[in-house]
């Protein structure tokens, strides 16, 4: 029974080799290149490591884009704000001022309006 | 010690050059093994050149736990049953091939001593075998992989690796004795 399998296995291992083309290479390498261009896309490391200096790009383009947009909008908020600002009076933002005071002068007729 | 190693760690790091080396030291075996496992079809070329282009864009998940022939067996074996199991949904729906017609064994008397007709026999002999008996045969007999390779390579214990080699080589006896006697009596 050893000896029928010994044989078996002889026989596979004398098998010839088939003959390799001689363009085999060429061929792999060529199918590399096909296959690389679109589906170089897909690969995640691609994405992860060669466009890390575009990614970078990209995030220093969308910071500089947003802080003039937002520098503008600030300064054109702050200016409206002080536009609509009318103090009841001077008294509204003196710390020593007192309660009292602070009602009265809110309370006062004229003044922007406010009041009663 | 891969005898691979460092040429394995230049492709990896995107040497074409040694990728190519890669693919010449082992072109032969990625073709016989996928002959072996396709019957000998015409496409055994096709499919040796697709695991070449798989192992080059999984080289550098290849980590070094095995040999670099040992991994690129596995590719060969992903590939090649990928194939056969599209080619399966395909036969399905259309004809049968002249491959899954039983096989003929030659008569003991019949020249079967040129090397293509004796290839042609063991390949038609190994094509009737079941998948999960044809694999570990191929890897053992005609790829030359021990064991343990075989074992990682297919995810089973190295007992069940020889037991279907036992069996596979107990099934192909029959069909290959007409090859030795015409060996033995020459």
């Amino acid at each position: 029974m050893e000896d029928e399998h010994d044989e078996v296995a002889a026989l596979l291992r004398s098998m010839q080799p088939p003959e390799v083309r001689g363009d085999f290479v060429a061929r792999v390498n060529a199918r590399i290149d096909a296959t690389a261009g679109w589906l170089g896309l897909a690969d995640f490391r691609v994405w992860t490591i060669r466009l890390a200096p575009a990614l970078a790009a990209l995030l220093l383009v969308a910071v500089f884009w947003q802080a003039p947009a937002s520098s503008a909008s600030a300064a054109s908020t702050s200016t409206a704000a002080a536009a609509q600002f009318s103090p009841a009076s001077s008294a509204d933002w003196q710390q020593d001022v007192t309660g009292d005071a602070l009602l009265d002068a809110a309370l006062a007729p004229g003044d922007g309006g406010r009041g009663r | 010690m891969d005898p691979d190693r460092e040429l394995v760690e230049a492709a990896a790091a995107g040497s074409r050059d040694a990728f190519d080396e890669l693919v010449r030291r082992h072109q032969t075996a990625m073709l016989m093994l996928a002959r072996v496992l396709t019957g000998g079809r015409g496409d055994a070329d096709d499919l040796a050149q697709e695991v070449f282009v798989r192992a080059w864009r999984s080289l550098r998940g290849f980590r070094g736990e095995s040999t670099f022939r040992t991994w690129l067996h596995r590719v060969a074996i992903n590939v090649i049953r990928t194939s056969q199991a599209k080619e399966g949904r395909l036969r399905r729906l259309f004809a049968t091939r002249a491959a899954d017609e039983p096989f003929d064994p030659p008569a003991a008397g019949e020249p079967v001593d040129a090397v293509l007709a004796r290839r042609q026999v063991i390949e038609r002999a190994l094509g009737t075998l079941p998948g999960e008996l044809r694999v570990p045969l191929t890897l053992r007999d005609v790829q030359g992989l021990d064991y343990k390779e075989i074992a990682a390579l297919m995810n089973v214990p190295i007992g069940t690796v020889e037991s279907r080699i036992f069996r596979a080589r107990q099934r192909l006896k029959p069909l290959l004795e007409p090859l030795w006697k015409t060996n033995t009596t020459k």
